[in-house]
């Protein structure tokens, strides 16, 4: 038996010590996601310890497509030790963090001087550390509850103003990430009066409320609530490491904030997934529908049976703010039909599902199935079921989806389903919430094409409309979004975040576009964006991205050709584009070609190839759609206020 | 827990250091091995193992393994 297959064979754990130990962490670093998937505290406070001193670069050198995510930290006190449990965090995750702890105690230094090391490491997310001592340092005793107010109300100004100068001096699209602040029993309880011990603890929730109220995180200002992390059973505060070390969080503060942390850090780069696949015997109700029959199982009208109620009204919570959910179970398809059919009093019904698969195959098979029915990687499911079986099924034969272990104890499903945030994004968007009927629309309008006799009279027959124009301002949020999540049709891979999608429909000969698509199914709202620059005579195409979920109604040759079009008629003497190849992206290297683009550069520098069309001849927008595309108009702002 | 060797073990365990038993009376701050923020997780390894608190102040001014050894286990 060779070496890697006893690594294979061994736990998690072991497989990860036995990395380490030889020396194998950078050329196994895309195993570790796998590995830490289940890891418990100890396996994950050691994976980040022997990670952090790891130089990503020799990662990057073994596995140059290593998602890799450039942090600060700073905060008040001794904070250092956040950054292993970081570390290990962003490594389940599969990301590469390349961080530097700033000066210790001097977060004030480090975000106010546009100069200082924190802003030199030029970081995508910078995290700010505010200790449970945050504004009590401030304070000298003897102390009334007004001079923890007033402290407390200038740390936030104070804190408010480091955002933006963090916003000015970090790289566009960076995040300053900071935190609610615990209130330590050792302060309230210096109060001896009990009117005034209130009084505390009502003015330091009102500081950590403004905190959170400052929060942006689509653009750059982020808080993290500690109160879900330290009720969870975390404490707070270590007095001996903070009397002697100025050390006051404890591990335990520092592991949920790692892990939070890291969730958010997901989010921002637009990983979030997209659909919960979900199983049913154990997961979503109490029973065995094969032997008890659609009647037998129950989410409801026992304790058990209550507790699986419980659980679907916390899916279906998800489903409400876009998560997709499908089913994927081993049972007759009749009987599940029959089952969500047939329970009124369940919180979850069929028409909450976007798909069912209901067979008795493999459930890996069945979340690749899912996934193509949905337009959508497989990678961006998150599968849970009560089984291991099924679990190991699906980690084994679906990478990088994540899967979710849910036991027999359904009272815990919700926070298992909870505990790593996966469909966390930084702010909902209209689409997010209409994305469960659009994929409906969509599941509608397959079943109207495969009764079409041919494609062509299927296409011909769906009145598709498209509407390209530039963004409106509650728009700009859904193209940072495209710009995120979009894989398989994303010209350069290149990600924004929203306030760099507002910053560059802004810009001077800025040509930031808006695709919106309608059909006689529904409206699909904004589904693809241009971002181009007009110059020199000429209109530079720097991206192109479009949803998935509307590949192969030629909105993408509508687009272009569109485009092109439009180029002519408002004077430019040619357009230019380009393509920089990605995991996902290769099947577009023929896109510009495709309208008659002839290259220009590349791929000598083998991350960018690069076109030009001279707008002579320009070929025709297919004629099954109807569209309408206006370039920005000089006479009107970049980007117009209001609604459509 | 009854020699400085067994501290070395509980360390390279837990943190993946690569300490040898030859390390044991090198200053800290000479240890390639050796990260600063080791030792606040040390203190709570070795409570865990010693199952009572130790004089946290000592050992945050221990200069080697060997001293913070002597002073966890109050030789």
């Amino acid at each position: 038996m060779r070496d890697r297959d006893l690594v294979r064979r061994s736990s998690p754990g072991a497989r990860l010590r036995t990395l380490h130990a030889q020396g194998r962490l950078a050329t196994g670093y895309p195993d570790l996601r796998e590995l830490l998937a289940d890891a418990g505290p100890d396996e994950l406070d050691f994976a980040g310890r022997v990670l952090a001193p790891l130089d990503p670069d020799e990662v990057l050198g073994h596995h140059p497509e290593t998602p890799t995510v450039r942090i600060a930290v700073t905060g008040r006190g001794t904070v250092g030790d956040v950054v292993p449990a970081l570390t290990g965090q962003l490594a389940r995750h599969g990301i590469l963090a390349r961080t530097r702890v700033c000066g210790a105690g001097g977060y004030l230094g480090d975000l106010a001087d546009p100069g200082s090391p924190l802003y030199t490491h030029a970081p995508d997310v910078t995290l700010c550390v505010l200790d449970p001592l945050t504004v009590w340092d401030k304070v000298a005793a003897p102390w009334q509850p007004i001079e923890v107010s007033v402290a407390a109300e200038r740390q936030r100004k104070a804190l408010g103003e480091l955002a933006a100068t963090h916003a000015a001096c970090a790289p566009p699209g960076a995040t300053l990430v900071l935190n609610t602040v615990p209130l330590l029993h050792r302060f309230t309880h210096q109060l001896t009066s009990l009117a005034q011990r209130a009084e505390l603890g009502g003015l330091w929730r009102q500081f950590n409320a403004d905190l959170l109220y400052m929060a942006r995180p689509s653009d750059g200002l982020a808080v993290l609530d500690l109160e879900p992390v330290t009720s969870a059973g975390a404490r707070a505060d270590e007095p001996r490491l903070g009397a002697y070390a100025d050390a006051h969080c404890t591990a335990q503060l520092l592991t949920g904030y790692a892990r939070e942390a890291a969730h958010l850090i997901r989010g921002l780069r637009g990983q979030a997934k997209k659909c919960l696949v979900l199983d049913l015997d154990g997961t979503l109700w109490d029973g065995v529908l094969a032997e008890d029959g659609p009647e037998g199982v129950t989410a409801a009208g026992s304790l058990r049976g209550a507790a699986f109620g419980a659980f679907q009204h916390t899916v279906k919570q998800l489903a409400a703010q876009g998560v997709l959910l499908a089913v994927c179970s081993k049972n007759d398809p009749q009987d599940v039909a029959r089952a969500l059919a047939e329970h009124p009093e369940f919180p979850l019904s069929a028409d909450d599902f976007v798909t069912v698969v209901a067979d008795w195959g493999s459930k890996a098979e069945g979340v690749h199935t899912i996934a193509e029915r949905l337009g959508i990687a497989p990678e961006a499911v998150v599968f849970a079921d009560d089984t291991p079986f099924e679990r190991e099924t699906v980690r084994a034969g679906v990478p990088g989806a994540a899967v979710v272990p849910l036991d027999s104890e359904p009272a815990l499903h919700a926070e298992r389903l909870l505990a790593d945030g996966w469909f966390d994004t930084p702010a909902l968007t209209d689409e997010d919430r209409l994305r469960p009927v659009r994929y409906a629309q969509r599941a509608a309008r397959e079943r109207f094409e495969a009764g079409s006799a041919d494609y062509r009279a299927f296409l011909d027959s769906l009145d598709l409309r498209v509407e390209i124009s530039p963004p409106y301002e509650h728009e700009l949020a859904r193209l940072a979004q495209l710009s995120l999540r979009t894989n398989r049709f994303n010209l350069t891979g290149e990600r924004l975040s929203t306030e760099q999608v507002r910053q560059r429909a802004a810009a001077p000969g800025a040509v930031v576009l808006a695709v919106r698509a309608a059909d006689r199914f529904g409206d699909d709202g904004v589904v693809g964006a241009v971002f181009a620059r007009a110059g020199a005579g000429r209109l530079s195409v720097d991206n192109l991205v479009l949803s998935c979920r509307v590949l192969g109604r030629g909105i993408e040759d509508a687009t272009v050709s569109g485009l092109l079009r439009a180029a002519r008629e408002a004077g430019f003497t040619a357009v230019h584009a380009r393509w920089s190849p990605t995991r996902a992206n290769g099947a577009l290297r023929t896109l510009w070609p495709q309208h008659g683009f002839t290259t220009i550069g590349g791929p000598g520098t083998a991350t960018e190839i690069r076109f030009r069309h001279s707008l002579r001849r320009l070929g025709p927008v297919p004629g099954h759609l109807r569209l309408r595309l206006r370039l920005p108009d000089e006479r009107q702002p970049a980007v117009p206020r209001g609604g459509r | 827990m009854r020699t400085v060797e067994e501290l070395i073990e509980l360390a390279n365990t837990h943190l993946g250091t690569a300490l040898a038993p030859a390390d044991a009376a090198a200053e800290l701050t000479e240890l390639a091995e050796w990260d600063s923020v080791h030792l606040l997780r040390l203190v709570a390894l070795l409570e865990h193992e010693l199952g009572r608190p130790v004089p946290v102040d000592a050992v945050l001014q221990a200069r080697s393994l060997r001293d913070i050894w002597a002073v966890a286990v109050g030789a």
